[in-house]
C-alpha cells in the first residue's frame, strides 16, 4: 500500500480520515472508523415479523435491542451465511433525525485504513454491486478500490423498507393499529 | 451560619403550592356547601400558613396578598360575608394570582408590568367585598378563559417536574433490602468458587434468596413510584366549576376512591384525556339547569370521577348524568342514514365517537368540538397500553371507563417459543395453556378450531402468522388468551412458563411491526418480542376474511430462506 506524502499544512486534498472495512459478498467496503461503536461476534437473532427482508433481526447489546442489517440482501445477493469469520459491526446512524445504533452483518472485517480525500473518487453511475446512492465515494488503495458507504442513507428506514419484504403473512397486511410501547418509558 | 436560600426557596414553594392547592379545592367545597365551617377553618388555615411562609421567606408582597384573602375567609367565617358564587370566584382569581406571583419569584426576571397590575386588580377585588363600608362592586373577573385553564390544567403539572416525594421510610426500606442484596451475592460468590461437595445446591439456594430480595427490591421501587389519584382528581373540581360556570351550567365533581394509586409516568399521561372527557362532559353531557329542570333533574349536574383498582390494572370511570349520547346525532355526524343506525348495536354505534373528528355538539364551543376529539383520547390511552370504553343511555348520562396498566416499565409475561424464538404474552391476557392434538382441524394458513371446554375456539398459529421458516415440532401447544369478550388460542411451539419482562422499546425501525408491542430480554440474554393480542387477533380476524389461495408475501420465502439457515447453523 502506497503512503500519500504528508503534506505541512493540511488542505482539501491531504485532509486525513481513518476508515474500517470489511467484506460484504465479496466486495470490500469502509465507514469512518468514528461510526463503528464495536464488533460483536455473531449471535442468534430475533426475527421480527414483517420487518423487510435485509433486517434479520434484533440482538441484545447490553440490555438496548440494537436491529441488525444483512447490507447483503439489501444489495441483491444471497444473504450472508454464518461463518467462523462472520460479525456484527455496530455503527451509529442518524435515523429520521434521531441518533440510532444498529448492526451490519458482514462476512469478515478486514482493516483499517488511512484516506486522504485525494484518495476518494467519485463513484460511477454504475458497476457497483451497491446502488450509487448508497456509496459517498471509492477509497483508492493501491490498485483497489475500497466502497465507502454512506450509511445514513443505506441504512435509512425508508432505503430498508424499499426493499424484499420479509415472507409471512403480516409483511404483506397492513398492521391494523401500531402496537407501540410509550417509547419515553 | 450561612442558610442555603435556594434551599429554602425550595422547600417554601413545594409547600406553597401543596396550600394553595388546598384552598383552591376548599374554596370549591365552600361553594357547594356553604355551612362547612370545617371546610373554611382549612382554607383559612391553608391562607395562614402561606402568609406565615411567605413572610419567612422574605416574599412580603406575597404575604400581603395572602393576608387579603385571609380577611376574607374571616369575615365569611365570622358571617360577615355570605358565600356566593362571585365571592368564590375572586377569591379564585385570587389564588391564581398568588400562584402567578409565586411561579414568577422563581424566575430571576422580574415579572412584567401588566401581570402584576392583574394580581393586583385581583386581590383589589377581593379587598372590596371585605370592606363593610362601600357599596359591593361588581366583580369583573370571571374566572378564566377556558384555553387560560387548558393551560393552567397541564402547566400545573410539569410544575413538580420529575421529582417525586418519597417516604423516607420506604428509601430506608430499599436502603436496607440493598444491603440484604450484596450480602446475598456475597454468600453466592463464595459458594461459587468453593469446590466442595453440595456447592452447587448451596450456590442456587442462595440464588434462590437473592433473587426474592431483588424481586421486593423492585416491588419496593415500584410502589415508590405510586402516586395516589386523589390529589390529580381534586385538581378537577376547580376546573369543573369554572367551565360550568362559563357555560351557565350548574355541575359539582364527586370523587370515590381518591387513595388509589398509579405509576408517576401513568398519572401524568392521563391528565390530558381526563381534562378532555371532562370538558366533553360538561359541553356535551350536562344540559343547561332550565332543560335538567323541565326533565326532572337536579339543576346541578352531577360529574363523578371514580378510580378502581383491579388485578393488574386501574379502571378510571368519569360518569355523568347528563344527556347521553343521542343516537340520531351521532348517527348524523358519522354520516349514516338514520335507519342503518338503527341496526347498529349501542356499542357499534358508539364506536364511531373514536372516529378522528367527531363532535355530536352542533355549536362548536370554546370548551370543545374543536376538532380534537374521542380519538386523540383513545390514541393517548392505547400508548399507554391501556383501554377506553364508552357506555351511555340517552337522556340518563354516559360513562366513559379507562382502563390502565399499573406501570409501564414491567409487565408480567408468559413466555413461549415458536421456531426457536421467544416470544412473551402479556400473562394478564393468558387464561390458560392445552396441548394442541395433531388430528384438529387445521387450515393451510395455519389457524383452525379446537374444542376448549366443550367448545369450539378459534386458534392461531404464530409460525405462520409471522412467517417463520422452521419445521414444526411434533407437540404444540395452544395459550389460551381472552381480551375483553373475544377469546381465542395461540398455538406454540413450547411453553416456558411466566416471567417478569422489562419492557424496551423496539425502536424508530420497528414502529409500524403489526402485533408486536414491544420487546424485552429474555433469561438466555436474546431479544423476546412481547405480543399485542388484541392487535394479534384484529390481524387473524383480518386475514380470514380476506382469505386468498396464495398469499402475495409468500413467493419471497425464497430469499429468506438461506437466511434461516445460517441462523440454525449458527445455533
Amino acid at each position: 500500500m502506497t503512503q500519500p506524502v504528508r503534506a505541512n499544512e493540511p488542505t482539501e486534498n491531504t485532509r486525513k480520515a481513518d476508515y474500517l472495512t470489511f467484506f460484504i459478498a465479496g466486495e470490500e467496503y469502509g465507514i469512518p472508523i468514528l461510526r463503528a461503536r464495536e464488533i460483536l461476534e455473531l449471535q442468534a437473532l430475533t426475527r421480527v415479523p414483517a420487518a423487510p427482508a435485509c433486517v434479520r433481526g434484533v440482538l441484545n447489546l447490553r440490555g438496548a435491542v440494537v436491529p441488525v442489517v444483512d447490507l447483503a440482501i439489501q444489495f441483491g445477493q444471497p444473504a450472508c451465511t454464518a461463518g467462523k469469520l462472520t460479525c456484527v459491526v455496530v455503527v451509529e446512524v442518524a435515523l429520521a433525525g434521531e441518533l440510532a445504533v444498529m448492526g451490519l452483518i458482514v462476512d469478515s472485517v478486514h482493516q483499517t485504513i488511512e484516506l486522504s480525500e485525494s484518495e476518494i473518487e467519485a463513484t460511477p453511475a454504475f458497476g457497483t454491486i451497491a446502488r450509487c446512492e448508497f456509496l459517498t465515494g471509492m477509497g483508492r488503495v493501491g490498485a483497489k478500490f475500497v466502497l465507502l458507504l454512506d450509511l445514513d442513507s443505506a441504512l435509512s428506514a425508508e432505503q430498508l423498507y424499499r426493499g424484499v419484504p420479509a415472507a409471512g403473512a403480516v409483511a404483506g397486511g397492513q398492521a391494523e393499529k401500531g402496537g407501540g410501547l410509550a417509547a419515553d418509558v | 451560619m450561612e442558610i442555603d436560600h435556594a434551599l429554602l426557596m425550595q422547600t417554601f414553594s413545594a409547600e406553597a403550592e401543596e396550600q394553595l392547592a388546598a384552598m383552591e379545592q376548599g374554596l370549591c367545597g365552600i361553594e357547594q356547601r356553604p355551612d362547612d365551617g370545617e371546610l373554611l377553618a382549612s382554607v383559612f388555615r391553608a391562607a395562614h400558613t402561606f402568609k406565615g411562609n411567605a413572610g419567612t421567606v422574605g416574599l412580603h408582597a406575597l404575604a400581603a396578598h395572602a393576608d387579603a384573602i385571609e380577611d376574607a375567609l374571616d369575615a365569611m367565617r365570622t358571617g360577615r360575608l355570605a358565600v356566593d358564587a362571585r365571592l368564590v370566584s375572586a377569591l379564585l382569581a385570587a389564588v391564581d394570582a398568588l400562584r402567578a406571583e409565586l411561579a414568577a419569584t422563581g424566575d430571576e426576571g422580574a415579572g412584567d408590568e401588566g401581570a402584576s397590575k392583574a394580581h393586583d386588580a385581583a386581590f383589589a377585588a377581593v379587598q372590596r367585598l371585605v370592606k363593610p363600608t362601600g357599596e359591593r362592586l361588581p366583580v369583573a373577573q370571571p374566572a378564566e378563559s377556558a384555553g387560560g385553564l387548558a393551560a393552567r390544567a397541564s402547566a400545573s403539572a410539569p410544575a413538580h417536574g420529575n421529582t417525586l416525594r418519597i417516604d423516607a421510610a420506604k428509601l430506608d426500606r430499599m436502603l436496607s433490602l440493598s444491603g440484604e442484596l450484596s450480602i446475598a451475592r456475597g454468600r453466592l460468590r463464595t459458594h461459587l468458587l468453593g469446590a466442595g461437595p453440595g456447592a452447587l445446591e448451596q450456590a442456587l439456594e442462595s440464588h434462590v434468596e437473592a433473587d426474592r430480595l431483588y424481586r421486593e427490591l423492585q416491588d419496593e421501587i415500584m410502589r415508590a413510584r405510586l402516586v395516589p389519584l386523589g390529589p390529580i382528581f381534586r385538581q378537577y373540581q376547580r376546573v369543573v366549576r369554572d367551565l360550568a360556570l362559563e357555560h351557565g351550567k350548574r355541575a359539582e365533581l364527586m370523587i370515590e376512591g381518591e387513595d388509589v394509586e398509579i405509576d408517576t409516568t401513568v398519572a401524568e399521561h392521563v391528565r390530558g384525556p381526563i381534562m378532555h372527557m371532562l370538558r366533553n362532559a360538561l359541553d356535551h353531557g350536562i344540559e343547561s339547569p332550565e332543560r335538567r329542570n323541565a326533565v326532572g333533574k337536579d339543576a346541578v349536574g352531577r360529574i363523578t370521577l371514580v378510580a378502581r383498582r383491579d388485578a393488574s390494572h386501574i379502571a378510571i370511570e368519569l360518569r355523568d348524568d347528563g344527556a347521553g349520547f343521542s343516537r340520531s346525532k351521532i348517527a348524523a355526524r358519522a354520516g349514516l342514514a338514520l335507519e342503518d343506525a338503527h341496526a347498529l348495536e349501542d356499542a357499534e354505534l358508539l364506536e364511531r365517537v373514536f372516529e378522528p373528528g367527531f363532535s355530536t355538539a352542533e355549536l362548536r364551543s370554546a370548551l370543545s368540538g374543536r376538532g380534537v376529539g374521542m380519538d386523540v383520547v383513545r390514541r393517548n390511552i392505547e400508548a399507554l397500553r391501556g383501554t377506553v370504553a364508552i357506555t351511555s343511555e340517552e337522556g340518563v348520562g354516559s360513562t366513559v371507563v379507562l382502563r390502565l396498566p399499573l406501570t409501564l416499565a414491567i409487565i408480567d409475561g408468559f413466555f413461549v417459543d415458536v421456531a426457536g424464538d421467544t416470544y412473551v404474552i402479556p400473562l394478564e391476557a393468558v387464561t390458560e395453556c392445552q396441548e394442541l392434538l395433531p388430528e384438529t382441524v387445521r387450515h393451510a394458513d395455519g389457524s383452525g378450531v379446537v374444542s376448549f371446554r366443550g367448545q369450539p375456539l378459534p386458534y392461531l398459529r404464530l409460525r405462520e402468522l409471522f412467517g417463520l421458516e422452521h419445521a414444526a415440532p411434533g407437540r404444540e401447544h395452544i395459550a389460551v388468551v381472552k381480551i375483553g369478550e373475544r377469546q381465542a388460542g395461540i398455538a406454540v411451539d413450547a411453553l416456558l412458563g411466566q416471567d417478569q419482562a422489562v419492557i424496551k422499546p423496539l425502536g424508530p425501525l420497528f414502529r409500524d411491526v403489526p402485533a408486536v408491542a414491544g420487546s424485552t430480554i429474555g433469561g438466555d440474554g436474546r431479544v423476546a418480542l412481547i405480543l399485542d393480542v388484541a392487535a394479534l387477533l384484529d390481524l387473524a380476524e383480518a386475514r380470514a376474511q380476506q382469505r386468498s389461495p396464495l398469499s402475495p408475501a409468500r413467493s419471497s420465502r425464497d430469499a429468506t430462506r438461506p437466511r434461516e439457515r445460517a441462523d440454525r447453523e449458527h445455533a
